[in-house]
């Protein structure tokens, strides 16, 4: 669990955080968002004193982040920044086991470590272990940035930007990757995106910022319904919030039983989002999709009234 | 807020801390009735009752004091200070002189000790901290040097003639004048040569890969030769050259002399010189080149009104390195007889006269840094789309 | 696998002793040189015809060798020490302060010519040795200090703020991260800095050292070419040996 209470940071005479209280619960993926400037990068790196508060209070499972030495305190925060920041000069192993062995972990338990978090993160051992930093694409990269953080298995992590640099189809794979990771090992995780439907995909609170405040928090789709302001309304997609909030709704939330009717020749998966079965309609100029589980096994039906219709019901 | 997180300048505590410790503890002045017989040294506060040292003190006590609490207010006074003290120093070697140099002895000299050579230092140490810190640009910097160069002129023409350094400058006036001749026309033609020999190496390794890495292997290995070595090694050829063809010997090729010197200095110019010369003309933005073909203009229009201008400021940052390792170069020239600054150093270190030493090594430390400074001020005036 | 292992092993090794090559070369023919110069007799008689002697005989050129190297040597290794310590001194949070004024001296203090300093440093410190190593250590301290600088301020600001993000102490940071990426352009450094003073080490004759600028210096003044031919010669080897080390270690990198 980690707390702010009144935090403020002061560049000489411009203040970046502004008395910011917040509180992200454990195993929860809390998402900042914002303008660049806004503050959101500053408060992250206040958490793991890169930046020291000036005022206000920071608390890490109730204890100040200030009692802790700071060394000993970012060793037990995980950390990943939009460019990796890996030693160029080590390879993935080693980039992979640093913590661990800043630690003093002994080797075999490092060793053991670092191949489980390569397969883990979909990086085979014998390939990619003694590749250097240079050898690799930007995701991979990126997904030894994440194993490097993820190394001597911290309560917390924290993720300035890390999808940022890559390409669409890289991002979105890597979010994907990032929400099954989240789903087995409930993280405590603070992450700073501009990118909002990387916020909303990932996003279990959502904390819009400006200026150095907190404009509106909460879960996404109550942001989507009732944004505060007109600020926090244009950021989130202004009139392409429906689809938005139709991309964080699952099928499965809308569908009804099979019912007597013959089987619509158009399939969609029950955990696809409804935006997807929004865009197969729209495509096939159909008003129906039957729902298939898993094994492709008709489970339900969608229809277009149904889609729509479910803000109420 | 801002004013109470106001924090001493340490590094100009530090250096008024030695220049004090230095002005104190040293030897200012050594004082010798002739050229020969060895001198006493003298302390600052040894000299007159200690008052016109402690006048120098004063300065620094108020630089260290500025510097307590720097602001860009008490900065510029910090740097008028100094400024103050470069100005005052010739004056305190001449009450120095008037208090020690005794009316029956003419030829007394007065030497330079290491407590102001040392002072010298800090104090220009001081004003590069200073012109950094408060961000005055460097052409503004020489122009502060004005007034102090002002005022040791004025000191040494009438009141300081038991110098000894100006004692020896008066004894051989005609002599340094030639040396500082003849070291810039050997400097000033090798950069020359070079110049236009680099044009065409250049273009020639734009064309042929073949010259590109031959030359470079020969230049680089060239510049790995230590220079006496060269120097040497050029006057066995260059005398056997000298005795056997009458024409050359005429226009004084010989083992000794300007000939080995000024082909020593070309083979070290060369590789600065290609080196820039090449990158200036290879490195420019491949998109500028191709947008200026694409717009219609032919090889000669790009060379001449996209890549050279492009390029001039890098084969000035040629020139630069070239010049200024020439001065140094020229100098070690001289033991092969070629003449210029070099000379008083080498003869003044086989006659173990100090002042000699100095008349000619620090003209060449003088040359060395005007260069460097005017082709810097000139190329940065140069630089295509303004200053950076 | 352990088979090709082993085969890539000995070519690893053979290309390993390949690029040893030049170096080795050039150390030979110096040896060699220093230690067969009197045999030589002939030729130099040739370049000399007229001279009582063609073969320097007041010290033996090991000699004259050995106390160029140890000049050098002792100068470099306390120029290395000092210059790599100054840099990293003023990279600290502690020493920051320093950094623009220490940058600027040696940036400034390149222009220097080397004779200069090594002139400069006799009326300070007398003749011998002790004023060459000094003036040596002085300039040499320079390319050392700058390129260190450089290299430093060339790694990049994500790699840095990562290794503290991850929990590495300032001292962790330094030694695991921030000397080995500095670690090519510091070499280059040490390069310049020690091929300057082979050359400068020579003028060290005429302040009153004895090492391989003897002959040359003595050559001159007695108008004799063998003399000075055999000086040149093998300070040129040296200086080609030694920066041929320095190539093969900064090609590894």
């Amino acid at each position: 669990m980690i707390e702010l209470f009144g935090v403020t940071k002061r560049f000489g005479g411009e203040t970046a955080v502004d008395a910011l209280s917040l509180r992200v619960e454990k195993g929860e993926v809390c998402v900042l968002v914002g303008t660049s400037g806004c503050g959101k990068s500053t408060t992250l790196r206040m958490i793991n004193r890169l930046i020291e508060h000036d005022g206000g209070e920071i608390h890490l499972e109730g204890a100040p982040v200030r009692s802790f030495d700071e060394v000993t305190l970012r060793r037990r925060i995980g950390y990943v920044i939009q460019s990796t920041g890996l030693f160029p000069h080590w390879t993935v192993a080693r980039n992979i086991g640093l913590v661990p062995r800043l630690l003093k972990w002994p080797r075999a338990r490092i060793q053991e470590r670092v191949e489980e978090l390569m397969q883990l993160l979909g990086l085979p051992v014998r390939e990619f272990a003694g590749k250097y930093p240079r050898q690799l694409s930007g995701g991979q990269a990126q997904r030894v940035g994440v194993a490097r953080a993820l190394a001597a298995d911290p309560e917390i992590l924290l993720m300035d930007e890390p999808f940022g640099a890559l390409d669409p189809l890289t991002r979105q794979s890597l979010q994907k990757e990032l929400q099954e990771l989240q789903a087995r090992l409930h993280k405590t995780v603070v992450f700073v995106t501009h990118d909002m439907d990387e916020a909303l995909a990932l996003a279990d609170r959502l904390v819009v910022m400006r200026k150095g405040r907190i404009v509106q928090q909460g879960r996404p789709i109550d942001l989507l319904h009732d944004p505060a302001d007109e600020f926090v309304e244009s950021l989130l997609g202004g009139m392409d919030r429906g689809l938005k909030e139709a991309a964080l709704t699952r099928v499965s939330e809308r569908m009804l039983p099979l019912g007597p009717r013959l089987l619509a020749s158009e399939r969609i998966p029950y955990a696809a989002p409804l935006s997807q079965a929004l865009s197969l309609m729209l495509w096939h100029r159909v008003e129906r999709l039957t729902v298939v589980d898993d094994e492709d096994i008709p489970v339900g039906e969608l229809s277009l009234r149904r889609l729509l219709g479910g803000k109420t019901s | 807020m801002e004013s109470g997180r106001r924090v001493p300048n340490r590094v100009l505590l530090a250096l008024m801390l030695a220049g004090l410790l230095a002005w104190l503890a040293l030897d200012a002045v050594s004082l010798a009735p002739n050229r020969i017989v060895p001198g006493n040294s003298y302390r600052a506060f040894e000299i007159g009752g200690g008052w016109p040292a402690l006048a120098m003190t004063l300065p620094m006590l108020v630089v260290a004091g500025l510097a307590w609490r720097p602001s860009p207010q008490t900065l510029r006074l910090a740097l008028w200070s100094v400024l103050a003290l470069l100005v005052l120093l010739p004056w305190w070697l001449v009450a120095a002189s008037a208090s020690l140099v005794e009316p029956e002895m003419p030829q007394a000299r007065i030497g330079i000790g290491v407590s102001i050579w040392l002072l010298l230092f800090v104090w220009l140490l001081t004003l590069i901290e200073l012109r950094t810190r408060l961000g005055l640009p460097r052409q503004l910097g020489w122009l502060l040097l004005l007034p102090v160069l002002a005022s040791w002129w004025v000191a040494l023409v009438w009141w300081l003639e038991p110098l000894s350094l100006y004692r020896e400058y008066q004894a051989r006036s005609d002599q340094f004048l030639a040396a500082v001749t003849t070291h810039l026309a050997l400097v000033g033609a090798a950069v020359l040569a070079s110049l236009v020999l680099g044009a065409l190496l250049a273009l020639a390794m734009r064309r042929h890969p073949g010259v590109r890495r031959a030359g470079f292997g020969l230049l680089n290995f060239l510049q790995t030769v230590p220079s006496l070595a060269l120097f040497g090694l050029l006057l066995a050829p260059l005398a056997w050259l000298g005795a056997r063809f009458d024409a050359l010997a005429a226009i004084g090729v010989s083992g000794i002399g300007w000939a080995p010197a000024f082909l020593a200095l070309l083979g070290y110019s060369l590789l600065p010189m290609v080196r820039n010369m090449y990158v200036a003309l290879e490195e420019v933005d491949p998109a500028v080149i191709e947008s200026a073909h694409g717009m219609g203009m032919n090889r000669r229009q790009v060379l001449l009104q996209v890549r050279l201008p492009l390029a001039l400021p890098i084969v000035l940052e040629g020139i630069r390195i070239t010049t200024v390792q020439a001065i140094g170069l020229t100098a070690v020239a001289a033991l092969i007889g070629a003449g210029g600054l070099g000379t008083f150093v080498f003869q003044g270190l086989g006659q173990a006269a100090m002042d000699m030493v100095l008349l000619g090594a620090l003209p060449i430390l003088g040359l060395a840094l005007v260069a460097d400074a005017a082709i810097s001020a000139l190329s940065e005036r140069l630089r295509p789309g303004g200053a950076a | 696998m352990s088979r090709q292992e082993l085969t890539i092993g000995a070519a690893g090794l053979q290309t390993q002793m390949r690029s040893w090559l030049a170096p080795l070369a050039w150390l030979f023919l110096l040896v060699l040189f220093a230690s067969g110069m009197p045999h030589l007799e002939g030729a130099f008689r040739w370049i000399e015809p007229d001279s009582r002697e063609v073969i320097y005989r007041r010290a033996g050129f090991f000699v004259l060798l050995g106390q160029h190297v140890l000049v050098v040597g002792v100068a470099s290794l306390l120029a290395v020490a000092l210059g790599i310590g100054s840099a990293i001194a003023v990279t600290r949070p502690a020493g920051r302060d320093f950094l623009p004024l220490v940058s600027q001296l040696a940036s400034i203090g390149q222009t220097f010519p080397p004779v200069a300093v090594l002139a400069l440093a006799v009326p300070a410190l007398g003749f011998g040795t002790l004023p060459i190593i000094v003036a040596l250590l002085l300039y040499g301290l320079l390319p050392i200090v700058r390129n260190t600088l450089t290299g430093l301020d060339g790694i990049d600001a994500d790699v840095r703020e990562a290794a503290r993000g991850m929990g590495m102490t300032g001292g962790q940071l330094l030694r695991q991260v921030e000397l080995p990426l500095a670690a090519p352009v510091i070499l280059a450094g040490i390069r310049t800095s020690v091929t300057v003073n082979i050359a400068t080490a020579a003028l060290g004759a005429t302040v009153g050292a004895s090492n391989l600028g003897d002959p040359i210096i003595a050559g001159i003044i007695n108008g004799n070419t063998a003399y000075i031919v055999q000086g040149a010669l093998l300070i040129g080897l040296l200086a080609l040996a030694v920066d041929s080390v320095f190539e093969r270690l900064l090609r590894r990198g």
